[in-house]
């Protein structure tokens, strides 16, 4: 049953074409090679137009995709523990969340927290008097539609972490002496640690790249990357693109910088801690 | 006799505490999770609610009647066509790749691993605009560049949960059918695919939801043809004033949570009734 070598990644060669090809064209777009009508003007035009805007951005974009990890994996912890203790009805409703379109995530956060919201109204605050909390000056809104959605995915994956065998780690430890607290600090919480860690850096990697919920409900200066970058790309002057395509490839950067980063740093851990490599 | 009273009552209040604790713990997490669709299922009941009002002033089907105006019927035509669409593309895809990873028969697993991730860690903005300029090009129908870019990005999740289910069956049942003179074929239409028949259903869903929830790929290669559920949500969102509409569209957007909410609440309930009772489970 051993496959061919040389058809061991065929499957994945329409993946590296697409996805190879995207950001080829993204590279070549950026630096003024390959205009939507015209000849070619190689240059860095479109990297001196945006470079302006760009640390602005990956400010906001840092800040709002931090946030939301942040909140999704202390929500998630939380959810997974309360799923732990078998809740049929959260774990249904969690993976109800998952299969939620983000539009609708944003749409509902724009429904409470906009101006004339429901928090306005059920808050009783006057016209004017309710806080910015879409558009203002943190992103707060984007933060928590978010982090609605990716704390469902994180509990749900810490959860199939934690449950097998959960039971039997915590009545051997209960029997070798350990208190609660020590139960949950050094066996549930390190069983925990590597799905956190995953799901983390899918949620970070997911909003440094996502667009309608910091479109819908963030605020338009400075915007994040992929706000920017789409801005840019619908413009009606076709001298944006090479700028759009800058934006764009400073969000997959980060991103994949991110990530390798992230995994450096856990194989280091791993191999500190003596785990199998 | 009064230590065994005080230890029977000391435990009694114990567990009564710690039920109370798990179901204000249950409460607070179904709250966290559900209470954020609140304001969608009261504006899409309302067909008049204006001013500061706490709750709608008078309940109608407004917002239905606008969406349906604002083109919710061919949306959500459109929407379950390319929702099934990616599944159909994505599914025996990753079925493919599951089968070499989950049965470890691939030289580079790594490499494949890689291969495969490698789309969903990049902004999809960022692929969608790069294939937008060489689909332009090269003359491909944005509904097939959509379609091409979703099925890739569907693809990690249909492979690995396929890949869980192959390495959960083993290749047994396989080479027993060969060794009983099946042949390769039959052997896996048989036996393999049906024994794995809830993997491949789990990642078709899966797979569904990638193509029926996605908004900027659509967006940017759908060219300003393929008007889908989140698209038509967007547009009206960003507008102001139209939040029966608004609200009437995302419930039909949220619709397969919904089910899925329904039915698996509706699963999970029966099978813990029907489950021998062994005492509280306890986190801690």
């Amino acid at each position: 049953m051993t496959p061919a070598p040389a058809r061991d990644l065929l499957p994945v060669v329409p993946v590296a074409l697409v996805a190879g090809g995207a950001m080829a064209a993204v590279v070549a777009t950026s630096l003024g090679l390959m205009p939507l009508y015209g000849q070619p003007e190689p240059g860095t035009a479109g990297w001196q137009q945006v470079a302006p805007d760009l640390g602005p951005a990956v400010r906001e974009t840092l800040l709002l995709a931090l946030g939301a990890t942040v909140v999704a994996l202390v929500v998630g912890m939380g959810l997974a523990l309360v799923l732990l203790a078998g809740a049929p009805l959260v774990r249904a409703a969690a993976l109800a969340v998952l299969a939620v379109p983000h539009v609708v995530g944003a749409t509902t956060v724009l429904l409470w927290l906009g101006d004339g919201g429901l928090g306005a109204r059920w808050s009783g605050a006057g016209p004017g008097a309710w806080p910015e909390i879409v558009g203002g000056g943190w992103p707060v809104a984007t933060v928590l539609a978010l982090a609605w959605k990716e704390s469902a995915f994180v509990a749900l994956v810490v959860l199939a972490a934690l449950a097998p065998g959960h039971r039997e780690r915590m009545e051997t430890a209960a029997t070798l002496g350990a208190a609660a607290r020590h139960r949950w600090l050094r066996v549930l919480l390190p069983t925990a640690v590597p799905a956190l860690a995953a799901t983390g850096l899918i949620v970070l990697v997911y909003s440094i790249g996502g667009y309608e919920v910091a479109w819908l409900l963030g605020r338009t200066t400075p915007e994040p990357l992929p706000v920017l970058s789409f801005r840019l790309f619908g413009s009606i002057e076709l001298l944006d693109r090479p700028a759009a395509a800058a934006a764009a490839l400073v969000a997959s950067a980060l991103a994949l910088g991110l990530t390798l980063v992230a995994v450096a740093a856990g194989a280091r851990i791993g191999r500190a801690l003596g785990a199998p490599s | 006799m009064s230590t065994a009273v005080s230890t029977a009552v000391s435990t009694a209040v114990s567990t009564a505490v710690s039920t109370a604790v798990r179901r204000g713990a249950a409460g607070l997490a179904l709250g966290w999770l559900l209470v954020p669709l609140l304001p969608v299922a009261l504006w899409a009941v309302a067909s008049r609610w204006s001013g500061r009002a706490a709750l709608p002033q008078q309940l109608g089907t407004a917002g239905w009647v606008s969406a349906l105006e604002a083109g919710l019927g061919p949306a959500l035509l459109r929407s379950t066509a390319l929702g099934l669409a990616v599944a159909a593309v994505a599914t025996p895809w990753g079925a493919w790749v599951g089968r070499l990873l989950g049965w470890r028969l691939a030289r580079h697993p790594r490499l494949l691993v890689v291969a495969l991730v490698l789309p969903v860690l990049l902004p999809p903005l960022a692929v969608a605009m790069g294939l937008d300029v060489v689909v332009l090009r090269i003359g491909v129908p944005g509904e097939v560049a959509v379609l091409a870019v979703l099925a890739v990005l569907a693809l990690p999740y249909t492979a690995f949960t396929v890949a869980a289910g192959y390495a959960r069956l083993g290749p047994g049942p396989e080479e027993q059918a060969r060794m009983l003179g099946a042949g390769p074929r039959a052997a896996r239409r048989l036996v393999t695919w049906p024994a794995l028949r809830r993997s491949l259903a789990l990642a078709a869903l899966l797979a569904f939801l990638v193509g029926w929830s996605d908004y900027v790929v659509t967006l940017l290669l759908g060219g300003g043809r393929l008007v889908t559920l989140p698209l038509l949500l967007g547009a009206s969102a960003s507008g102001a004033g139209n939040e029966p509409t608004t609200a009437a569209l995302a419930v039909v957007a949220a619709s397969p949570a919904l089910v899925l909410l329904v039915v698996v609440g509706a699963v999970l309930r029966s099978a813990r009734r029907s489950a021998p009772r062994t005492g509280p489970g306890g986190a801690a």
